[in-house]
């Protein structure tokens, strides 16, 4: 079976401004793929030449085997799209605006079980621009499952939505892809990459820096680990520098914070000196390094994490 | 349903639940039908002589503004980009879209009609005619708003675009002040705009011979149509980023324009230019008194009688027993010799029939021709001859107060006179004018001879 997306080697550039470089990414079939990135990354770019809004200057898409650059129509067939906003006609009911996009499907689903199953059956005949911001991004992954897609392209999905309105979001889509869709989405929220994706490629001026399940990137970077320790009698700081693994210890009144590259070298061989040392514990807590971290390192940038 | 059905449904849907569509789509329509009421009622004119322009009017509106302001505020709102990631055909949303206009265009002219008739106008000479005349300008005009609607890259760019076809066409182009009413240069200027076929063509069909009587107008609004829709749709932009400026792109326009240029030069060189005038199927109206009647001696004693010298260049006019040198001698008898028979010289509306008379003597003024000095006293003598001399001063009088009325005759070829006068008809209308005073002067004894 041909990967739901299989980018080769494509490019696109504005001018001088080379917007994606080159850039190669499968997908695997039924999973849920975000696209992490810093403003300007590209990401959206790269949505946009899949979809078909955007001519690439190089390579190939391919959409469940259809070459979207050749075929796009059939490939739209198989593809569902939420855009980043999706703004309909003021005076449209979410009835109509389905009845319409099943009008340009083969097989499209009922204007009815969809708007049961978005929650939208209050609102069926109201106005668009009745219909509150959280609505509108149920009408919109509505509309993008009327054909049945096998494949669903979403950039930045929940930017706009309130913490229960995202929740509710992420559970769709968990919904979706046990349905047996593929969901290729781009977001700046890490902490929603790292619940909701399967696996993310984190994009950096047009190019993938690395691909990976959350925690796989988490695991694989050298990301630090934080130990916060704080013994009675207090240990030196130079005593705990010499322990195995460790990278930097910084003080804190009492409390010591434990940078490491192994918790568990450097824990064993803590255990140890205290035993020594005779000292207690009186607080010890290990900090996972964050998708952030990963995601700073990666990007090299002082600036994402205020845009974050 | 079909995506081409559905997106019909939806449009027409939407549009009536649009308040200011409805408004400008039908409302407007009323609005014109009542101004021209108004404004002409005191000429005892039936609507129907009007029934062209309004219908016009009503097309433009809802083709060149309303059609590409739904569009491109669709597209503003990202509408169109969302379409464009569905599986549906270009070919079928624009399509829809266009039909759309249509039906809504046919029912605005259908409710001005109506009410046209509720006020009293009598029914058009050929229905079946003028269906077929207001679809071919509705497809002129939907063209138009296509391009508009390419080319304008938000709502206020429409309207403004929108402007500047319209208000010239309004003005100079024919449709809402009547051809014949125009001056010379604005006759030529509105055969290179499609407003004035619009009207043509309409009004055959409503108070005229029909649709044979207006095959250069249905011919010109097919070309713009045709050119303007196929611009339009290659053109198309489903989102306002996207630049149309490629090289292909500004060859649509300039094909556009291309047809406009060949359908203006096509009417020059036919001599089309001139209104055509209609021939009433219509009743006449009630016969009154025609308003020169009511000229006074007060009216005449308010001309400024200060004239240009009648041996100068500007109007001359020799005396009475002056004799043409020999060589002219034969030109000046053929005139007068023609002038009794010569049939504008015999119109039955007597205005028209002296303005002809007068453009005998202006012509050859207007184009400097040596006969100048003496065939003003040719058209004098036969004035005289053949009118009674209180309403001759009359009518002369009517003539000098509105010297832009009325026809203007510069073919003279009929009484041997066959010098072209090529320049604009202005020049002519004012010798008109000033030999209608001299003339006015001897008769009343101001200038004694
Ligand atoms: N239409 C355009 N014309 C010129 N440059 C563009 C255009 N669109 C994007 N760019 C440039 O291309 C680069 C990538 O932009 P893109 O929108 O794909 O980034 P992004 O990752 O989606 O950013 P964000 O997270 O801010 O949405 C940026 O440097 C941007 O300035
Ligand atoms: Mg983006």
């Amino acid at each position: 079976m041909p990967a739901p997306v299989a980018i080769h080697h494509l490019s696109k550039r504005y001018g001088r401004i080379e917007a994606v470089r080159d850039l190669s990414l499968a997908l695997n079939d039924g999973e849920i793929f975000g696209l992490l990135g810093p403003n300007g990354a590209g990401k959206t770019t790269l949505l946009e030449c899949v979809i078909g809004l955007r001519e690439p200057d190089q390579g190939s898409i391919e959409i469940c085997g259809i070459d979207a650059r050749h075929a796009p129509r059939a490939a739209r067939e198989k593809t569902g799209v939420v855009l980043q906003q999706t703004s309909l006609q003021e005076k449209i009911t979410p009835r109509e605006a389905l009845q319409l996009f099943a009008s340009f499907y083969p097989a499209p689903l009922g204007a009815g079980e969809l708007l049961e199953r978005f929650a939208l059956g209050a609102q069926a005949d109201a106005a668009f621009d009745t219909l509150s911001g959280g609505q509108r991004q149920r009408l919109a992954l509505a509309l993008s499952f009327v054909g049945r897609p096998q494949l669903l392209i979403l950039d930045e999905p929940t930017a706009a939505l309130d913490p229960q309105s995202r929740r509710a979001l992420h559970d769709d889509i968990r919904r979706l892809r046990d349905d047996g869709c593929t969901v290729l989405l781009s977001t700046h929220n890490l902490n929603e990459a790292e619940k909701l994706c399967d696996r993310v490629a984190v994009i950096d001026r047009g190019i993938i820096v690395a691909t990976g399940a959350p925690r796989e990137l988490l695991r694989e970077s050298s990301a630090q680990q934080t130990i916060m320790l704080t013994t009675r009698p207090p240990l030196a700081p130079e005593r705990l520098r010499a322990l195995p693994a460790v990278t930097t210890v910084r003080s804190d009144g009492d409390s010591k914070q434990i940078e490491t590259s192994s918790t568990t070298t450097t824990l064993a061989a803590l255990s140890t000196m205290l035993a020594e040392q005779r000292s207690t514990i009186v607080e010890l807590r290990v900090q996972p390094a964050t998708l952030e971290d990963v995601f700073l390192r990666l990007t090299q940038s002082d600036q994402p994490a205020a845009t974050l | 349903m079909n995506a081409f059905a559905a997106h019909l449904a939806l449009s027409l849907r939407l549009h009536f639940r649009n308040r200011i569509a409805l408004i400008y789509g039908y409302l407007f329509p009323l609005i014109y039908l009542a101004a021209f009421a108004v404004l002409y009622r005191h000429e005892k004119i039936p609507l129907l002589r009007h029934m062209g322009e309004l219908l016009t009017v009503s097309v433009l509106g809802g083709a060149c503004f309303g059609l590409p302001t739904t569009l491109v505020s669709e597209r503003e709102r990202g509408v169109w980009r969302r379409y464009r990631v569905a599986p549906v055909a270009t070919r079928s949303l624009v399509l829809s879209t266009v039909l759309a206009r249509f039906a809504i265009l046919l029912s605005a002219g259908a409710l001005q009609l109506a009410v046209a008739f509720a006020v009293g106008m009598t029914a058009p000479a050929n229905p079946l005619g003028l269906w077929i005349a207001f679809s071919a300008v509705s497809f002129a005009f939907i063209g138009l708003g296509l391009v508009i609607a390419t080319l304008a890259d938000t709502v206020v760019a429409v309207q403004a675009l929108g402007q500047c076809i319209f208000l010239p066409m309004l003005v100079i182009g024919g449709v809402a002040v009547p051809l014949a009413s125009l001056p010379g240069f604005a006759q030529h200027i509105s055969a290179f705009f499609p407003g004035r076929y619009a009207v043509e063509a309409l009004q055959a069909c409503v108070s005229g011979s029909g649709l044979s009587g207006a095959r250069f107008s249905l011919a010109a609004l097919l070309a713009i149509g045709t050119a303007a829709s196929c611009a339009g749709t290659k053109l198309f932009r489903w989102h306002a980023q996207q630049r149309f400026a490629d090289r292909a792109g500004k060859l649509w326009l300039a094909a556009v324009l291309a047809v406009w240029i060949a359908i203006g030069y096509a009417a020059e060189t036919r001599g089309r230019i001139a209104p055509s005038t209609i021939t009433e199927t219509a009743p006449a109206p009630a016969v009154v008194d025609p308003p020169w009647k009511k000229i006074t001696s007060r009216d005449i004693a308010e001309f400024n009688f200060n004239l240009p010298s009648d041996e100068g260049v500007v109007a001359p006019m020799a005396p009475p027993d002056e004799e043409p040198p020999d060589e002219w001698a034969r030109g000046v008898a053929i005139v007068r010799e023609k002038l009794p028979a010569w049939r504008p010289g015999l119109d039955t509306d007597e205005v028209q029939r002296v303005r002809n008379l007068l453009c005998v003597a202006a012509v050859p003024d207007a184009v400097q021709h040596p006969l100048e000095r003496y065939l003003p006293r040719v058209v004098f003598d036969h004035l005289i001859a053949t009118h009674e001399k209180t309403d001759l001063i009359k009518i002369l009088a009517w003539i000098a107060q509105h010297p832009e009325d009325g026809a203007v005759v510069t073919d003279l070829t009929a009484v041997g006179f066959d010098l072209p006068f090529s320049g604009d008809s202005y020049i002519i209308r004012e010798r008109e004018m000033l030999y209608a005073l001299k003339f006015i002067a001897r008769l009343t004894g101001r200038k004694p001879e």
